[in-house]
């Protein structure tokens, strides 16, 4: 080994204490890009995949009911379609043996036979139909393993208000549904909902749809994929006389949209979260490096009086940074596969992909790596710069004294004599070495904004929760039914063991028009007293449902462009095909979905209709054995098609929720923590250094070790406590812009930051910075002051 | 070594010295140098001629001050002058670009600094090694530290080496390079009387066994009586210049 090698790895191990804390920050830069990135790639790499072999669909259409006849005339040719396939689909209800409650899920049709087909199936396990006739299905896989149901198994659905035994023939995923939701829901309850695959044509008897279909789903030709809008606005109107509810592109088909929320939230954090690791450990790597060039200032002019060139030098020093950056940028890959790992394992509990490994990504690690290497060499440049541009003669000269200037408060002599000396101490060593302060304000608040958007998504989505659940929907169950009932239906639920409260609701399909703008959605119709759906606004306000007009969602209002007072033009799927004039109302707000509220009477009025019902929404007497009761009396109604458990739903996306949030609380800690420790160690023991002979002076004198230490803890907390005073409201910057960034059409986040999360925040930076003096105070203890005195710097 | 056999041989040498090569190593014409700091301008050498004949010891006494480091440092290739000439050879130094000048540094010179400058963290013989790696026609690192008489301590980090065992190391970094000049500035400055005295005889050796251009500046005018030339700085100039015909071996040096 070159003996300027040799000398580059002394070095690093005499500066390991602030090289450790470096690298913990590298380390972290380089985990989260790795981890993040290779998670990326397997999850796109599997979804491009799976949709391939699954001949994922481009769009869905749900209607009425069309002949296949007049589909084939109408779609057969259509410009951009490739291909399309009818289908049957409804919401069911099904009873399993020794199931207190009754599930629920999506019927979905297939072909008799295997075939590659639109929106296909991957047999997991068992196999494929047996016959086009026979009461066959095929389950979801999740659902499945969750209810321990397999081939062979028997289970019993209610297919348009008749119960069906069926068997078990096998258990299959398909692209259509990698992350499945039941109404309403937001996370996979793999227990409770379930996607039944059945023989197209027995789905059809089932449903009384021979040689019909009330589902289509289909493949563009290459040019309309990436904009379809044209295809599917011709199709809608082609397909119109067969009542469409609902035409949607495979950009808002809901598991492709959950699924590429995540890719892309990933693809955002990638860049961003090892951008800002990375740039605090340059700006830390700068100043250890500004350091070592103060103190290899003889070394290196030495080097150069010797022959050594500027060239030798900069590579001699720059390697400096290299090697930092090779550690930190292997380990950080290794760590980064490894939580990779981990992160796979925590999608594959809510994602089902036929395979979806934690394939290790080697050009991803060996860019980690390179990130790692070019950020810290970047960090050392300054430094290099320095050593480099003295002169041999000048830096065999000892180094001039450092400039006694007076910092800025001194000018206010009554209010600088109000300090004591130890205390001047500390402001003249934060103004002087601004650099250095600089890179320790930069890291706390790096560090307080994260932890800051941490805790801000956990508020928002309890608030999410909150609203949704306990202000706006407070029934227990929300029930629909198959079809249009009347108010005997209603009687007849409000029969059942339990049951204390019920409210029908009455549910159209429509478009809203308002000039150029179009939406498909549905209108909700609510009694005039309604207690368990209460439309609210932003602040959480009760808004009376109008006996005229219309409560529109902010999102739909913004997205149909109308304000309160305006009319809307609406076009309702079922009853009368006339378009209806409707006037909004008022705005409200609401997380989930775009829905539009009227009064019940005035909506059934409008469609002339007289209490038609689509469903009712319940409180019931949640002791166990009555509800026991109650859900065996559910399984005889078979007119049910959807029941939506809202207080389970509730409770199961608080459990996760919370798992979740744990988990990132720990992380981001952690990682925040780094960035507080490694800053400060690193400031701290490079200050240590520079001021051991100021240090020794001081214990001659008859300080104890402790009260010296007191000028670093001091330091570091004014550094410390203006890092976080810019990282809150960074921070908070941050949030908003998070925010704004998740808020779509399907999802929106309230915008959140508790009093209490402000303040914890503070608290955990504050804690970080005393407990990162701890190393700083042993350092000082251990300090052999008497040779620092007699020592020539 | 007697008073008489000393006289002998430094009249030898005095008189052998230039007798070896007429033309000198080193030709210094009207050198000046001005250092300016801000709208301040300073002075610290003018008008200076000098020759450095091949082959001897020269000694060049001043005051702290006095420009002699300066100096120094503009034949050693690591300042340049700000008028003047400075010919080594057939190059005019104060016209090298900062790559020949490393070049110059690298094969024709060996520095010996005061605080001996050796890096901390490489052991005696690796410190050598730091300057032999960088000349072609350089010397075993571990026969210079034998030159030195530091063969037992090769493995010791600078740290660990007494301060005459330090500035031996630094000659033996100086030499392995085989230079034709050992520019020392102040050798002796940070060591005591004993030590320093090793410390010259180790040069004064050099120079007689190995022919070695040897060009020690000093505050301490007690060390000139080992040169063959003796040469007085103050103010920036040249205040004497001459030949020193009684030499006195480095052993009877005192101050």
């Amino acid at each position: 080994m070159n003996v300027l090698d040799r000398k580059l790895l002394r070095d690093l191990a005499a500066a390991r204490g602030m090289l450790l804390a470096l690298l913990c920050i590298i380390v972290v830069g380089v985990l989260c890009f790795v981890s993040m990135a290779s998670v990326y790639l397997n999850l796109e790499q599997s979804r491009q995949r799976y949709y391939a072999q699954t001949r994922m669909a481009d769009f869905e259409i749900s209607l009425r009911k069309v002949p296949l006849q007049d589909l084939s005339e109408l779609l057969g040719d259509l410009r951009g379609v490739a291909e399309y396939r009818p289908r049957v689909v409804f919401e069911v209800t099904a009873d399993l043996p020794g199931v207190e409650r009754p599930l629920t899920g999506q019927v979905v049709s297939l072909p008799g036979h295997p075939g590659p087909v639109v929106n296909d199936i991957l047999i997991r396990r068992g196999g494929y139909f047996t016959d086009d006739r026979r009461a066959e299905v095929i389950l979801h896989d999740a659902f499945a393993r969750a209810r321990n149901l397999g081939p062979g198994d028997r289970l019993r659905l209610i297919l348009n208000e008749r119960i069906h035994e069926l068997t078990v023939v096998g258990t299959a995923i398909s692209a259509e549904f990698v992350y499945l939701l039941g109404p309403g829901g937001l996370i996979p309850d793999n227990e409770n909902y379930g996607v039944f695959y059945l023989p197209e044509q027995f789905a059809r008897e089932a449903f009384d749809l021979e040689g019909a279909a009330n589902n289509i789903v289909g493949r563009l030709t290459g040019e309309y994929r990436e904009r379809p809008d044209a295809v599917l606005d011709r199709i809608e109107q082609i397909l119109e006389p067969y009542g469409v509810a609902a035409v949607t592109p495979l950009a808002r088909q809901q598991s492709h949209w959950f699924l590429m929320s995540e890719i892309d939230g990933l693809k955002v954090s990638v860049v961003f979260v090892p951008t800002l690791f990375l740039a605090v450990a340059v700006v830390l790597l700068n100043v250890l490096m500004t350091r070592i060039a103060e103190q290899q200032r003889t070394v290196a002019g030495t080097l150069k009086a010797l022959g050594y060139s500027n060239r030798a030098l900069f590579s001699h020093y720059v390697r400096f940074g290299a090697a930092v950056g090779v550690a930190g940028g292997l380990i950080g890959a290794v760590l980064g596969w490894l939580s990779a790992g981990g992160m796979v394992e925590m999608y594959t509990q809510y994602y089902e992909f036929p395979e979806l490994a934690n394939r290790p990504q080697v050009l991803v690690m060996v860019f980690g790596l390179g990130l790692s290497v070019v950020f810290s060499i970047a960090g050392t440049l300054n430094g290099v710069r320095k050593i480099l541009r003295l002169s041999p003669a000048e830096s065999m000269r000892p180094r001039p004294p450092e400039q006694g200037r007076r910092v800025l408060l001194e000018r206010w002599q009554w209010a600088w004599r109000q300090f004591d000396f130890r205390w001047q101490m500390v402001l003249r060593g934060i103004t002087r070495n601004r650099m250095r302060t600089a890179s320790g304000v930069f890291a706390a608040t790096v560090g307080s904004a994260l932890m800051l958007l941490m805790f801000h998504m956990r508020d928002s989505m309890n608030e999410m929760v909150e609203f949704q659940f306990d202000q706006l929907l407070i029934s227990d169950f929300d029930l629909t039914f198959r079809n249009v009932e009347d108010e005997g239906a209603v009687l007849e639920v409000r029969r059942m063991p339990g049951v204390d409260r019920v409210e029908p609701l009455f549910n159209v399909g429509c478009t809203f028009h308002n000039g150029h703008h179009r939406k498909k959605g549905g209108i909700t119709g609510l009694m005039r007293n309604a207690r368990l759906t209460v439309p609210r606004d932003v602040a959480g306000n009760a808004i009376a449902v109008p006996r005229v007009g219309l409560l529109l969602t902010r999102l739909l209002a913004e997205e149909l462009d109308v304000l309160p007072g305006d009319v809307l033009i609406v076009e309702p799927v079922r009853g009368r095909q006339d378009r209806l004039v409707f006037p909004v109302s008022a705005i409200i707000d609401s997380y989930l979905g775009m829905a539009a509220y009227a009064d019940y009477d005035w909506l059934n009025h409008q469609l002339s209709e007289a209490g038609a019902v689509t469903g009712v929404q319940l409180k019931v007497d949640r002791r166990p054995e009555v509800v026991r009761e109650f859900y065996r009396e559910l399984k005889q109604l078979p007119a049910i098609q959807a029941v939506s458990a809202i207080r389970e739903n509730r409770k199961q996306l608080e459990e996760v929720l919370i798992e979740q949030m744990m988990v990132s609380v720990v992380v981001v800690t952690l990682f925040a923590g780094a960035l507080f420790f490694g800053s400060i160690l690193n400031s701290s023991l490079i200050s240590l250094a520079e001021r051991n002979q100021e240090i020794a002076t001081f214990r001659v004198l008859g300080y104890t070790s402790r009260e010296v230490g007191q000028i670093f803890l001091r330091e570091s907390l004014c550094i410390n406590l203006l890092g976080m005073a810019c990282g809150l409201p960074a921070g908070y910057g941050l949030c908003l812009l998070i925010n704004r960034a998740y808020s779509t059409e399907l999802f929106r986040l309230p915008f959140v930051i508790q009093p209490a999360s402000w303040v914890v925040t503070a608290l955990l930076g504050l804690g970080f910075t005393l407990l990162a003096q701890w190393p700083v105070k042993r350092a000082i203890a251990r300090q052999n002051w008497q040779e620092a005195l007699n020592a020539r710097e | 070594m007697s008073e008489a056999d000393s006289q002998t041989e430094s009249e030898q040498t005095a008189t052998a010295g230039p007798a070896r090569d007429a033309a000198p190593l080193l030709r210094l014409r009207n050198v000046g140098r001005t250092f300016h700091t801000g709208d301040v301008a300073v002075t610290v050498l003018r008008d200076v001629n000098l020759e450095v004949p091949r082959g001897q010891i020269m000694v060049i006494v001043g005051p702290s001050g006095s420009g002699k480091s300066t100096l120094l440092n503009i034949i050693g290739g690591i300042d340049s002058p700000s008028t003047g000439e400075v010919w080594f050879g057939d190059r005019d130094l104060a016209r090298l670009n900062d790559a020949a000048l490393t070049r110059y540094r690298r094969e024709s010179v060996g520095f010996v600094f005061q605080f001996y400058n050796l890096v901390p963290t490489l052991t005696a013989l690796e410190n050598v090694v730091v300057s032999s790696q960088l000349s072609d026609n350089a010397m075993d690192p571990a026969e210079a530290l034998k030159m030195v008489g530091l063969e037992h301590r090769t493995h010791h980090f600078p740290s660990q080496l007494s301060g005459g065992e330090q500035q031996r190391v630094a000659i033996a970094r100086a030499i392995a390079g085989n230079p034709e000049i050992l520019l020392c500035d102040e050798p002796t400055g940070a060591l005591d009387l004993e030590t320093g005295r090793n410390v010259l005889e180790l040069l004064d050796r050099l120079n007689r066994d190995f022919g070695r251009t040897v060009l020690i500046i000093t505050h301490n005018s007690a060390i000139a009586a080992m040169a063959h030339q003796q040469v007085r700085i103050g103010s920036g100039t040249i205040a004497e210049a001459k030949a020193n015909p009684r030499r006195v071996s480095a052993g009877e040096i005192s101050w």
